[in-house]
């Protein structure tokens, strides 16, 4: 037994760092957004080998940049309620809703296209507030409120269609509605100079993302948001007004899914009752591949928009390789399967190499 | 005496910080052994090394067996306990919903045909809290116990057959003293049996009063190893601790104005939470200490005030207006009342948010414009507060569930300290701070009070209410049972307090 030598008085203030400390990081491979952006390209690149026509602009590749765009939203929508830790199941219903009341606006009132999309947004949020109020007022789980909710909608919708409409879609074509569908900015030029061929759906996304980014980065409500899907108690206790937030982070879901539903109606070129049916495992594909956490409280815009990316290129891919429907979503799932594992892999690996190498 | 565990400079580095920096610890068969050190000296981080939480990036683990001492390295807790050594962590770690028996079987649950045996299960679980001679149901679902109790359980779940080895890592935190007597009878019991104990703690008195030995940390080096207790004065230990010679801190002296208009008054309030005709005024510049066994209701009270429980009858006046507050926020915003939660894990933190998130939460509304949070005023308030509480950090963008369980307290107080309040209810704030802090807490609690705030205080440290207080309000069973003028004299004060609390009816 011994007493370490006496040590001079340090007078070192309780903040600072103890001696010796130095930092470490993981590895950059650990980020899972990297991850996503190294698959991203190998798959592009074994697409483009195995069929040229992967890279044929007019083809594939704006067809494919319009599919993310909409994807894109999607897993954003989905995204806004992840942020609380919660669910919305009913994301493809509340954009079929959403396009109901566009097609309507559209068919019955004239309206323009902006003008019907921000009926459709408003018609959005505010069935995505109410899953918000019941959520916070009942306290019953998410996923059991929008499953329910989900289920209403489906049978409303149909009896909507039927009643406006031949029972499957508008006839109805608002103008720019084409040109949405059909151009990219390649078709607008100022003299010699004219634009990429990019779609003119893809800026909706880019306005989408860069939105829910700002919200969650930045704004005190998005903070607010997060903060209350971390710790719903402490968030009560450090004066946030959770009900509030909670409704919130719904309507924006509700939004979102309507902007989905629109941008799908414009690739579609038709405002039908089939939209949103595709979109309910999407939603979650895309934020989960990108590093959101389904607990709450932490969400990733970026890893949102390449999750969306590697589905659909996954998709493209597949189908233009000519894979049958059947086969295109046992692959799909076989690939994002083998995707989350190898993201949950370099998590393990990185996590252990940081602990040996220290 | 046997040496049965020991650890060779063991050495644990977590980004931006060396947690443990060659930090050894020996332990002998049948004794008590302290374990001490500030906030972040790595005292929690050693044990989680001994018991296979984390693996140490250098040193060795030596564990006494059949021939001689083996190195020993644990992959999961559950090697460890298999080994003999077992663990109650800083952080409760039971399942609510779970009974008693089942919490306390859960690492090896007992089975049958592939099934979990019921009744070996609870016929185990009695078993071990006999072995502790404690009587609690092994039905019950552990969200029923008092927090002594579970306590105890976590203890039990500790212990297998062949234990030598039980680590506690502040156990008596949040108990009440007769609580804690209680535990260290266990603890003396289980020493004599021949188990090593260690005994982290920053209840000084407790530790003279039951340990042989003791280990010093600093800053995650060991100062002292395994010296004799005896052969130490407290405050001899608590310059090994601070690492200088530590000079007592002398509070303010402060005066208040009893004219003053009153900040917060209770007028016969009673409330859904089973509060009866409660009455008590607090001035600014006044430190109103609330005083009561764990149970009596003060959190209760505090939180039946900012509208989480409804006000049934009577008044609550703010600056001399009736006031009926709805939730936090509007405590905060419209009556600038902030609340310090005495539940930091469960109430009061944000544990996977940055350090950063968490203090500034009660401000973001102050320090945003358009809607839009500044970040660089953000960035400076945060800056400001962890300098001034002195929190040990490596950066504050780190998460706030990587802080030692001190220096999370801190940042729970940070936040309503940024949020400038006028009246504070402070609720336990030194339960698990360090000495140095503690004095650093009480003469920050002074100060605010100096500056004019009026602060209702509860804590069940009684030398903590009678060094801070200007009044002691006494609750028992949801009442005030009496309230007394404080004269910062110990003995007498600490004597006509428990008379209040035991009920006898003359009050000062
Ligand atoms: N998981 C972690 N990640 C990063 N840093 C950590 C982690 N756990 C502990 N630390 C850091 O290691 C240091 C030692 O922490 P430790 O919890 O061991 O302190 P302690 O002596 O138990 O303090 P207290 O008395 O406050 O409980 C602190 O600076 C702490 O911030
Ligand atoms: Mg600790």
């Amino acid at each position: 037994m011994r007493t370490a030598s006496p040590q001079p008085p340090t007078a070192s203030a309780p903040s600072a760092a103890p001696p010796g400390a130095r930092s470490r990081v993981l590895p950059f491979w650990a980020n899972p957004r990297l991850g996503l952006v190294i698959v991203i390209a190998a798959l592009v690149a074994l697409f483009s080998s195995l069929s040229p026509a992967f890279l044929d602009p007019k083809l594939t590749l704006a067809p494919l940049q319009a599919d993310v765009s909409v994807y894109v939203v999607v897993g954003l929508a989905q995204l806004a309620v992840l942020s609380l830790g919660h669910m919305n199941m009913a994301v493809g219903r509340m954009a079929a809703l959403s396009t109901f009341a566009m097609g309507l606006a559209y068919d019955r009132l004239g309206v323009p296209l902006l003008v019907g999309l921000a009926i459709g947004l408003a018609v959005g949020a505010a069935i995505g507030a109410l899953a918000g109020l019941v959520i916070a007022k009942t306290g019953v789980n998410s996923f059991v409120v929008t499953l329910a909710l989900d289920f209403g909608l489906l049978g409303l919708v149909t009896i909507l269609y039927t009643q406006a409409t031949d029972g499957v879609a508008f006839a109805v074509k608002p103008a720019g509605l084409a040109e949405l569908r059909f151009d990219t900015f390649a078709d607008y030029c100022a003299g010699e100079l004219c634009g990429p061929r990019v779609p003119l759906v893809v800026p909706f996304a880019l306005v989408a993302a860069l939105g829910v980014g700002l919200l969650f980065r930045f704004a005190r409500l998005g903070r607010e948001i997060l903060m209350t899907g971390a710790n719903p108690v402490a968030a009560e206790l450090s004066g946030i007004p959770t009900h509030r937030r909670i409704v919130a982070a719904h309507a924006t879901s509700g939004l979102l899914a309507a902007l989905a539903g629109f941008m799908l109606a414009a690739n579609n070129g038709a405002f039908s009752a089939s939209i949103g049916e595709s979109f309910l495992l999407p939603s979650f594909l895309a934020p989960v591949l990108g590093g959101t956490l389904l607990a709450g409280g932490a969400v990733s815009v970026l890893g949102t928009v390449l999750g969306a990316t590697l589905t659909q290129v996954i998709y493209k891919g597949l189908n233009l390789l000519q894979f049958s429907l059947e086969e295109l979503k046992l692959y799909i799932g076989l690939v994002l399967l083998a995707a989350l594992s190898l993201d949950r892999l370099r998590a393990v690996l990185a996590e252990r190499r940081a602990v040996s190498s220290s | 005496m046997s040496i049965v565990l020991s650890a060779e400079k063991l050495v644990k580095t977590f980004p931006g910080v060396r947690a443990l920096d060659q930090a050894t610890l020996t332990l002998t068969a049948g004794s008590v052994h302290a374990l001490l050190g500030e906030n972040g000296a790595g005292k929690s981080t050693l044990i989680k090394l001994l018991t296979g939480v984390y693996r140490p990036d250098g040193g060795r683990v030596l564990l006494a067996g059949p021939d001689g001492p083996q190195e020993v390295h644990f992959g999961s807790p559950q090697d460890a306990q298999r080994a003999g050594v077992g663990v109650v962590h800083q952080e409760r770690n039971l399942i609510p919903a779970f009974s008693v028996a089942e919490n306390i079987c859960l690492q090896h649950l007992p089975r049958r045909k592939g099934l979990v045996d019921r009744a070996r299960v609870r016929s185990e679980a009695r078993r071990c809290l006999e072995l502790l001679d404690v009587d609690i149901d092994p039905d019950t679902p552990v969200s029923r116990l008092s927090v002594a109790q579970m306590q105890l359980v976590e203890i039990a779940k500790a212990l297998s057959a062949d234990s030598k080895v039980l680590l506690l890592d502040e156990p008596t935190a949040s108990l009440t003293g007769d609580e804690a007597d209680r535990l260290y009878a266990i603890v003396r019991r289980l020493r004599d049996q021949g188990h090593a104990v260690v005994l982290v703690s920053h209840k000084l008195e407790e530790i003279f009063a039951v340990a042989d030995t003791v280990t010093v940390l600093r800053d995650g080096r060991s100062v002292a190893e395994a010296e004799p207790l005896a052969r130490h004065s407290r405050d001899q230990i608590v310059d090994l601790m601070v690492g200088r010679a530590y000079q007592e801190v002398r509070l303010p002296q402060r005066t208040v104005d009893p004219s003053a208009e009153p900040a917060l008054v209770l007028d016969g309030v009673s409330t859904s939470a089973g509060h009866h005709d409660v009455g008590l005024t607090v001035r600014p510049g006044e430190i109103l200490g609330l005083y009561g066994l764990v149970g009596a209701g003060r959190s209760e009270l505090a939180k039946a005030l900012l509208g989480l429980e409804q006000i049934t009858a009577g008044e609550v006046r703010v600056h001399g207006k009736t006031a009926r507050i709805r939730d936090v926020g509007d405590a905060l915003r419209r009556h600038r009342i902030g609340y310090v939660t005495e539940n930091r894990k469960e109430e009061g933190l944000f544990l996977d948010q940055t350090i950063a998130r968490n203090i500034a939460v009660t401000v973001w509304r102050r320090l945003s414009r358009l809607g839009l949070v500044r970040d660089r005023a953000e960035r400076a308030l945060v800056a400001d507060y962890t300098e001034r509480l002195g929190i040990r950090l490596a950066s504050p963008d780190q998460l706030a569930g990587q802080l030692s369980g001190g220096n999370q307290q801190k940042v729970s107080l940070a936040k309503w300290l940024a949020a400038d309040c006028d009246i504070l209810i402070i609720d336990e704030p030194t339960v698990g701070i360090d000495v140095r802090t503690k004095a650093a807490f009480h003469e920050l609690i002074a100060g605010l009070a100096e500056q004019g705030m009026a602060i209702l205080l509860i804590s069940s440290d009684l030398p903590e209410m009678i060094t801070l207080a200007d009044r002691i309000a006494v609750m028992r069973d949801f009442a005030v049972a009496g309230e007394l003028v404080n004269d910062h004299e110990y003995d007498r004060m600490s004597q006509a307090v428990i008379r209040l609390i035991h009920g006898s009816q003359e009050a000062a």
